[in-house]
């Protein structure tokens, strides 16, 4: 059975490329582009890996992990998205929980790679 | 009116022309950094788009496709470059910048550095070398923004120096300064040089000194502004050493955390 990842990205032009770069290697894909939408799509269909952007409309990205924790999601691998790479944002993800710091644009070998690696 | 009344009319209207300044200034700058948001999301598909092509991802692509492609993936990410410099500016314009405080080793910084060139260094065949003591202090400031101090410098050192130059990073503990000993550092190439009056003019916003020989990256006219703001939050100096034709040499110091003798 295909891996499934949740894209959560409010910008449609960046989640249409993770998109494509994950569907043409063999993952399930859903996109959510609110952390409300984040929280409904990740209950309804639980995913193994999460891709969040930090930055969202209604809320910030981190929120929707403890969201999707307190409702018995538990997804194996959590990356954060962010065009800023520092210090206080990287300590800010890794304490809630997730995996990784991804710094925008994404090299995609290098997500790829996270992702099989980590799902394996 | 009298004199007083009409020197107190004076000092109001110039008090008001200069608010308005200020309002219009932070205005531009709030432009700068909208902006600068706004075009890093579509630039940021772009390039995701064009390496997920590159990789052959969605089928094999023939040489010259490639070729094409990596083009639009560096011009991407030389855009992206500025971009970040643009809004880097904006925030030090806005708010008063502080300094994330802690110690680091500046040896491991010039190393990572270092690495991150390797490919540049290699492909202009330049020779780079970088002295850094053992028994160096280590740095008392902040690591991300001396990172991107030393980054700026030793970019445009290797960009501007022509292929089959030399560039080298040097640092030392100058005991001698005052009121307590600094870390000094060295960034300097072989390069084409910088003439005398434009010593103090590179460091200014926006300034290029002219378009084949400025050195921001790119072209921008942020990079060395900002490096100096980042210098002066730290209680340091930066300055440059250089003069048409005979390459130029950067300098800045750094508080050093060192035990009292």
């Amino acid at each position: 059975m295909a891996i499934r990842v949740l894209v959560v990205e409010d910008s449609q032009l960046i989640s249409g490329a993770l998109r494509i770069l994950l569907e043409a290697n063999g993952y399930e894909v859903s996109v959510a582009g609110t952390a409300a939408d984040a929280v409904e799509a990740g209950a309804a269909l639980p995913p193994s890996v999460v891709l969040l952007d930090l930055t969202l409309p209604d809320k910030d990205g981190l929120w929707v992990l403890g969201e999707l924790e307190s409702r018995g999601v538990h997804p194996a691998v959590k990356l954060a998205m962010s065009g800023y790479d520092d210090d206080a944002t990287r300590e800010r993800c890794i304490a809630a929980g997730c995996d990784e710091l991804l710094v925008k644009p994404v090299p995609v070998r290098e997500i790829l790679r996270i992702i099989a690696e980590r799902t394996t | 009116m009298s004199a007083d009344e009409r020197l107190e009319a004076e000092i109001a209207e110039a008090r008001r022309i200069i608010g308005e300044l200020r309002d219009r200034d932070s205005l531009k700058t709030q432009f700068l950094s909208n902006i600068s948001h706004d075009l890093r999301t579509p630039l940021t598909a772009i390039i995701t788009h064009a390496e997920i092509l590159r990789d052959g991802l969605l089928g094999e692509i023939n040489p010259r496709q490639s070729e094409s492609v990596r083009t639009i993936i560096t011009g991407g990410r030389q855009l992206l470059d500025m971009i970040a410099e643009i809004l880097l500016y904006a925030k030090g314009s806005s708010e008063p910048l502080t300094v994330n405080a802690g110690t680091f080793s500046f040896r491991e910084v010039v190393d990572q550095i270092s690495a991150l060139n390797e490919s540049l260094v290699a492909k202009k065949q330049l020779d780079l070398e970088c002295s850094v003591p053992g028994e160096l202090p280590l740095v008392d400031g902040d690591r991300d923004k001396i990172m991107h101090v030393l980054m700026n410098l030793l970019g445009n050192a290797l960009e501007f120096t022509p292929p089959g130059g030399r560039v080298w990073v040097n640092a030392m503990l100058d005991r001698g300064s005052s009121p307590s000993p600094m870390i000094l550092v060295e960034v300097g190439d072989t390069g084409r040089g910088i003439a005398a009056d434009h010593h103090e003019l590179i460091f200014r916003e926006f300034a290029q000194v002219d378009s084949s020989a400025s050195r921001g990256h790119h072209g921008i006219g942020l990079g060395l502004t900002i490096a100096r703001r980042f210098v002066e939050l730290h209680g340091g100096r930066i300055w440059v050493e250089s003069e048409l034709g005979h390459g130029s040499r950067f300098f800045f110091t750094l508080p050093c955390a060192l035990a009292p003798e």
